[in-house]
C-alpha cells in the first residue's frame, strides 16, 4: 500500500470527525501535525486510531498506541509496520 | 475473577484516598458492560461548601467508579496483574467529560449510586455514560441489586424512590504508562 494511498484514506476519516475543521484538511501531508495543524482534542486521537484499524485492516497493540507521535507519518509509519508484522 | 464485587474499593482504585476516594462499595459489575457503586459523601467532603456535595465531585465520584473502576479490571484481566502490580505501571488519568446535566443535587450522609455503563474500550481508554441517583433512605443496595442485569443497567430500570440526580456523557478516563508521564513531566 501506498503511503499517499494511506494518507487518502486516513482524510477520509477526518472529514467523519466534527471537532476538526473540515476546511484544513485541505493539503494534508505526512508532517501534518493532528493536534498542533488541525486542532483535534487528544481524546479524539484514540478514536481516529480505532478507525483507521477498520479501515485498513490492521490491530495495534497498545503499546504502540502509548508512543504513538502527533503527526501524520507517525500514523502512515504504523499502519505499515504493523501490516508488515502481521505479514 | 469475574468482577469487582467483594472488592474493597480501595483495593481497586489504589492511587486514589483516602480522603480523595469518593466510592465505597460495589453492588454490580458486568466488566464489559457497567457497574453500579455507591457513595456517601462526608462531613469533610462537604466542607465549605454550604453542606452540599459539590457537582465537580459528583462527576469525579462517577469517573472512579466507571472509567477508572471498570478500567483497572479490564486491564488487570489483560495483562494478568492484580490492581496493585497494574498501578506499578500505569496511572489513571480523568480525560474529559462531555455533558453532564445534574437535576438535583446532594448533601453529607446522602447515599448514591453511580450507575455507569462502557460506551467504547479500547488502547486503555474508556469512555462511559450513565447517572447519578440519590438512593432511598433504608435501602439494602446489596440486596436491591442482588438480581440486577445488563438490560435492566443499559435502562436505568431501577425503582422510581431512587431520585436522579445527573446525567452524565462521555466521561473519559485513560490507563497511560507511568513512563510516558515522567517522559512528559521531564521535558
Amino acid at each position: 500500500m501506498e503511503r499517499q494511498e494511506i494518507i487518502d484514506g486516513l482524510v477520509e476519516i477526518l472529514k467523519t470527525v466534527r471537532t476538526i475543521n473540515q476546511e484544513k484538511l485541505v493539503g494534508v501531508t505526512e508532517d501534518t501535525d493532528f493536534i498542533k495543524d488541525l486542532n483535534t482534542p487528544s481524546t479524539e486521537m484514540i478514536n481516529i486510531v480505532a478507525k483507521t484499524e477498520q479501515k485498513f485492516d490492521v490491530e495495534f497493540d497498545d503499546d504502540d498506541i502509548d508512543g504513538l507521535g502527533s503527526k501524520v507519518k507517525d500514523v502512515v509509519d504504523l499502519i505499515i509496520k504493523t501490516k508488515e508484522k502481521e505479514q | 475473577m469475574d468482577n469487582f464485587l467483594g472488592w474493597e474499593p480501595k483495593d481497586v482504585l489504589v492511587k486514589h484516598g483516602p480522603t480523595k476516594l469518593l466510592v465505597n462499595k460495589y453492588h454490580w459489575h458486568s466488566p464489559r458492560v457497567g457497574i453500579v457503586a455507591s457513595y456517601t459523601p462526608t462531613a469533610r467532603d462537604v466542607e465549605d461548601h454550604f453542606g452540599v456535595f459539590r457537582g465537580v465531585d459528583q462527576i469525579e465520584a462517577f469517573a472512579q467508579a466507571t472509567t477508572g473502576t471498570c478500567n483497572v479490571f479490564l486491564e488487570c484481566e489483560k495483562q494478568g496483574l492484580t490492581p496493585v502490580e497494574l498501578m506499578e505501571v500505569f496511572l489513571p488519568r480523568f480525560i474529559s467529560v462531555g455533558q453532564v446535566i445534574f437535576h438535583n443535587y446532594l448533601e453529607v450522609d446522602d447515599t448514591f449510586i453511580s450507575i455507569g455503563n462502557i460506551k467504547f474500550y479500547k488502547f486503555r481508554q474508556m469512555v462511559c455514560d450513565g447517572r447519578i441517583y440519590k438512593v432511598p433512605a433504608g435501602l439494602d443496595l446489596d440486596d436491591y441489586f442482588s438480581d440486577f442485569n445488563e438490560e435492566r443497567l443499559l435502562a436505568y430500570d431501577i425503582s422510581p424512590d431512587f431520585t436522579l440526580i445527573a446525567d452524565l456523557s462521555d466521561i473519559t478516563g485513560r490507563a497511560i504508562k507511568k513512563e510516558l508521564i515522567d517522559k512528559l513531566s521531564q521535558l
